[in-house]
């Protein structure tokens, strides 16, 4: 039988809840009750003072982790390119940034971060100095153990020159601690009503047209599996029977499980932003993902 | 705590003194989904009842700080955390009447990690609110 999955759930899901209708500790909570054992943060987000927290909000922190046997597995960071209007970060300053969030990452225990690069270009060609930033920091990743890991996400799809220069320099360094994550929004094959607090209209979907579905094919999955080193559970709806209405579930499992990965499917919600409607969503999700996998262990699709 | 949305209902009201306002304000909770550095703030635009008022003269108050336009573009260490509110100042002789004002806001928040072109991206929000106070 092929590796297991670890199911976790990212606090992004409960976007606008998370602060107005949720505290840390509903969202701990939420998430245990799932099953989920792994918790996945925004750094700038659900750390409190980031990017230098109290020492009251770390215990709070590790207080919650062992109260809700939750392990902490991403923590999302951002590398803000365009620091003002006129202010490109330097290499220096990128480097610095990411160095930032790798130690607070460490701090509290997450194994993974996954730093957002500024983009240059329509299909999201990231700016030159990505590289550098990671360069420079791979060596203190290898000693805090932290995996950097860059999103794959929508509109890009696997098979595009991001993903290749991402690869490119696992290749070149050979290091086991900078991997790609994949966003299942990339298999979107149906298009989006709501895109978070967003009501979907046609002028975006005439900018973003994305919104709509880029439908990669769930197979070219294992063709990168081997450089994958976590997956977002992106959704958006998952109806009243279960059934996602954008994310073609079956295949796309069929082809992570055939793949090998078993690393963490870790739940992001981003769809309507009405108070409360994530916490079943996510639930949802996450009976739905498992009996996909216990119908695929079982033979039951191949 | 907040309210979900993104204009609140408390901080609706006016400012300067009783009888010689100077204008209103407008509390926001943060216009994005992670906290975020004042200087990816691009400014406010505020409509109230149709009269609108633009991001390049609206200034923002956040905890016990005034920050300008151009203040909020090169403040690069100072954040706007997820839990946390702050008010767009807006400038207006005498205020708003006590009462029931439709108020529209679009926040402008810049995100390096989008295309170019819309580098500056428009959060709106449009709401009913209530001034209690002249």
């Amino acid at each position: 039988m092929p590796g297991q999955f670890k199911y976790g759930v990212s606090v992004y899901s409960y976007t606008d809840d998370f602060g107005s209708v949720m505290t840390l500790e509903d969202a701990f909570d939420h998430i245990a009750d799932t099953g989920a054992t792994g918790i996945e943060i925004l750094g700038e987000g659900q750390i409190e003072g980031f990017p230098n927290p109290s020492t009251a909000w770390l215990d709070r922190w590790f207080g919650l982790l062992d109260r809700h046997k939750l392990e902490p597995t991403n923590m999302c960071s951002w590398v803000d390119m365009r620091l003002t209007l006129s202010h490109y970060l330097t290499v220096e300053e990128g480097a610095a940034e990411l160095e930032r969030d790798l130690r607070l990452a460490h701090r509290l225990g997450f194994k993974f971060l996954r730093p957002k690069f500024g983009v240059t270009s329509r299909d999201l060609i990231p700016e030159t100095n990505w590289e550098a930033y990671v360069e420079r920091n791979l060596d203190l990743a290898a000693k805090l153990d932290i995996v950097i890991c860059p999103e794959i996400h929508s509109p890009t799809p696997i098979n595009h020159p991001v993903t290749q220069g991402y690869i490119d320099l696992i290749e070149r360094t050979g290091s086991d601690h900078f991997r790609l994550m994949i966003d299942t929004g990339i298999f979107q094959d149906r298009p989006l009503v709501h895109w978070g607090s967003h009501q979907v209209t046609d002028e975006m979907r005439e900018h973003m047209a994305f919104l709509n579905g880029i439908a990669v094919d769930p197979e070219e999955f294992i063709g990168i599996a081997k450089y994958v080193g976590f997956v977002q559970a992106k959704f958006h709806d998952i109806d009243d029977e279960l059934v996602d209405q954008q994310i073609p579930w079956r295949p796309v499992i069929s082809a992570i499980k055939r793949s090998g990965y078993s690393g963490y499917m870790s739940s992001e919600y981003e769809g309507l932003r009405a108070p409360w409607r994530a916490i079943d969503q996510v639930r949802r999700q996450q009976v739905l993902l498992r009996q996909l996998e216990r119908e695929y262990d079982d033979g039951g699709f191949a | 705590m907040l309210e979900h949305q993104l204009i609140q209902s408390t901080g609706f009201r006016n400012f300067g003194p009783v009888g010689a306002r100077e204008g209103f304000a407008v509390r926001l909770r943060l216009p994005n989904y992670h906290g975020t550095r004042l200087s990816m703030l691009d400014g406010f635009d505020v409509t109230v009842d149709g009269e609108f008022f633009g991001h390049e003269r609206n200034r923002l108050a956040i905890r016990d700080e005034v920050y300008t336009l151009d203040e909020l573009r090169q403040e690069t260490v100072r954040r706007w955390d997820l839990t946390e509110h702050a008010s767009v100042l807006v400038d207006k002789a005498g205020g708003l009447t006590p009462g029931i004002h439709r108020i529209a806001v679009a926040a402008r928040i810049r995100y390096s990690y989008f295309p170019p072109d819309v580098h500056v991206f428009m959060m709106r929000a449009e709401r009913l609110g209530t001034v209690v106070m002249a």
